[in-house]
């Protein structure tokens, strides 16, 4: 794993907002699933202020990978709102959220999610695709982000030739690629060694260490306390959870 | 280092299913082969006819009853023939109220593998005093009326001017070569009529075989009509005056061609429109499928930050890609096929074929490619539009 010590993602540059950087007001969402309709998310407030590394723990089907998506604005709310920023991403246009995406906000999936006809590096580039960042300056950036998760040297190589957990550590530089300032993980070490999960929690304290808000799903107690914030998920209601 | 733009991320997709893709090409290369070929081959068969007809110069042609078919062949696609009837007709068509000029022509098969012909061809004798199919050429292009031993030859002749060929044992020297008309004069050679019955006589001494020709004997009679009538008029006016001849009109030679034709290219058609529907159908199916296969790759897509937009002319991107090199292909080898089996087709149906114009090949190959990615463009429309209206949160669960 490399240890450069410049930062990873400039969130002072970014700008700081008033308020919390998540607002989740009065959130609800419901599925129908045959004819039956599914409560995933209840009734659910939530303020996450600038910086903060929030943890959510819960069951299988407790709705937090459902609210991981409405905080990132990949699913809407059946109803309630969701503030990034300040900003009610549900009054954006498709364009306008879709930039709110790329740019601030960087999301970590619990699979390998890498495209198979990329190499590692235009895997971390891809973010970048749809920004208006310049050609080359994405390259050295993705190479430096290869070199944060130890894979400088796979940089050519193909998603098919590179271990789960080598994808996982590519995956997550193309997280960092925009400089997000929200970091949405679910469950991003599942199914990893010991030392990879080591890794990427290293990675990500010392992203959150420079101001990035960062909200991670997860199955497992040991990632979770690592987080300065602890909620727990439950039929679509958050707790706090008091250590 | 260089931008992951669209056309590159459909291009990478596209390369990851290569039967796949190599099938939706091929699919759209027959069709675009299939008009392509087809269009080129009846316009080519319409411009052969147009120029060769008006190099032909005569709106009712003559024969002797009964030898229609080989006349037709010959005039068409120079297929060597010889058939005879006696000078006297010539003096008879003249005759005929609305004709205008009338012209002999003496059609000599040569000899096949013989040492006295330099090849099996078409000749072709002709009064210079008469004629407006040769002398016209003559005047523009040699500036002087033939003489005597001398031949003018068809594009498609092996011999250039200042040559000698020898015909039944008779040596002529080559004063030109004709230009293209993509008909049987292309396949002729063209000589005076009176060195045609000198060669005939001179041939019982020289030749192989003897060429048996009555001095007076001609094959045909070219006939100009008055301006004020019509070449069916004065052809009918031909047959009921004249006895024992066939007469054709530039009119039926047209349709003859054009009915030749018109199986093959009802044919064509018929392949033709279930080929495009079919790959209509196909690309539509496979960019369904796509999108379905895709729909993790669709929502990681719109969770980096990608556009509906974007997600939509990617889809879009790589059906263009697809159906543009399928509509090359096509181009290419319907082209080359036509090209290679150009004197198979021709010679099997008995048309002629003058190649069209450049600018028409490249409005051909311009069409159809056009036609290609329209079809790409409308097949995956659909599978497009709702790849893009994917929800990006559903899109990577189902794809899970």
């Amino acid at each position: 794993m490399a240890t450069e010590q410049e930062t990873i993602t400039n969130v002072e540059k970014a700008g700081e907002t008033e308020g919390p950087v998540i607002n989740l007001k009065d959130l609800s969402k419901t599925y129908k699933v045959g004819p039956n309709t599914v409560r995933a998310v209840e009734s659910l407030s939530l303020e996450i202020p600038r910086g903060q590394m929030v943890s959510i723990v819960g069951h299988s089907g407790s709705g937090k990978t459902t609210l991981l998506s409405l905080i990132g604005g990949l699913t809407k709310p059946s109803s309630g709102r969701v503030l990034l920023e300040g900003n009610n991403i549900w009054n954006l246009t498709d364009k306008e959220l879709s930039r709110l995406r790329n740019e601030r906000v960087g999301f970590a999936f619990q699979f390998a999610s890498l495209f198979p006809t990329l190499n590692a590096i235009d895997n971390v580039r891809l973010p970048a695709t749809f920004g208006n960042s310049g050609a080359a300056d994405d390259g050295n950036r993705a190479m430096d982000l290869l070199g944060l998760v130890g894979l400088k040297s796979r940089a050519h190589s193909y998603p098919a030739m590179l271990s789960g957990g080598e994808q996982r550590r590519v995956a997550l530089a193309r997280t960092l690629m925009n400089r997000p300032r929200i970091i949405l993980a679910d469950e991003p070490s599942g199914d990893l060694d010991e030392d990879t999960e080591a890794d990427i929690l290293e990675i990500f304290k010392r992203i959150n260490e420079e101001g990035v808000t960062i909200v991670i799903v997860t199955h497992s107690r040991a990632v979770a306390s690592q987080a300065q914030r602890m909620l727990r998920m439950h039929r679509g209601h958050l707790f706090e959870e008091l250590e | 280092m260089k931008r992951l733009g669209l056309l590159y991320l459909a291009a990478q997709n596209l390369k990851r299913k290569p039967f796949r893709s190599f099938v939706t090409i091929a699919i759209v290369g027959l069709a675009a082969g299939t008009l392509f070929s087809a269009t080129l081959l009846v316009k080519s068969v319409d411009r052969s006819l147009e120029v060769g007809l008006e190099r032909l110069g005569a709106d009712v042609m003559v024969m002797p009853e009964g030898s229609q078919e080989p006349g037709e062949a010959a005039l068409l696609t120079g297929s060597p023939t010889s058939f005879y009837m006696e000078e006297s007709v010539l003096d008879q068509v003249r005759a005929v109220p609305g004709v205008s000029q009338a012209s002999p022509q003496l059609f000599i098969e040569t000899l096949v593998s013989s040492q006295c012909c330099t090849g099996y061809l078409q000749l072709v004798g002709y009064e210079p005093a008469t004629d407006f199919v040769v002398e016209p050429w003559l005047r523009q292009n040699l500036n002087r009326p033939l003489e005597e031993d001398e031949v003018v030859v068809g594009s498609l002749i092996l011999a250039n001017k200042g040559e000698h060929v020898h015909f039944y044992g008779k040596d002529f020297s080559v004063a030109g070569v004709l230009d293209t008309t993509g008909m049987g004069a292309d396949e002729s050679v063209f000589l005076r009529l009176d060195d045609a019955y000198e060669m005939a006589v001179e041939s019982a001494a020289v030749a192989d075989d003897e060429l048996l020709i009555t001095p007076g004997q001609i094959s045909s009679v070219l006939v100009k009509i008055d301006r004020d009538t019509n070449s069916d008029l004065v052809a009918q006016r031909i047959r009921t005056g004249v006895a024992g001849v066939s007469v054709i009109t530039a009119d039926d030679l047209s349709r003859s061609v054009t009915d030749r034709i018109s199986g093959f290219k009802r044919g064509f058609i018929a392949l033709d429109a279930i080929v495009w529907v079919m790959s209509l159908l196909t690309i539509a199916a496979i960019f369904s499928m796509i999108v379905n296969e895709r729909q993790r790759e669709i929502g990681l897509i719109r969770a980096m930050g990608g556009t509906r937009n974007f997600i939509f002319r990617l889809m879009l991107a790589e059906a263009l890609l697809l159906t543009a090199i399928g509509g090359a292909a096509g181009v290419f080898l319907g082209g080359s096929a036509l090209f290679i089996f150009k004197t198979v087709i021709t010679s099997s149906l008995g048309i002629p074929y003058l190649w069209p114009p450049m600018w028409y090949f490249g409005s051909m190959i311009g069409g159809t490619l056009m036609l290609s990615v329209a079809t790409g463009a409308i097949a995956s429309l659909y599978p497009a539009l709702s790849s893009s209206r994917l929800e990006p949160y559903l899109a990577i669960r189902r794809g899970e």
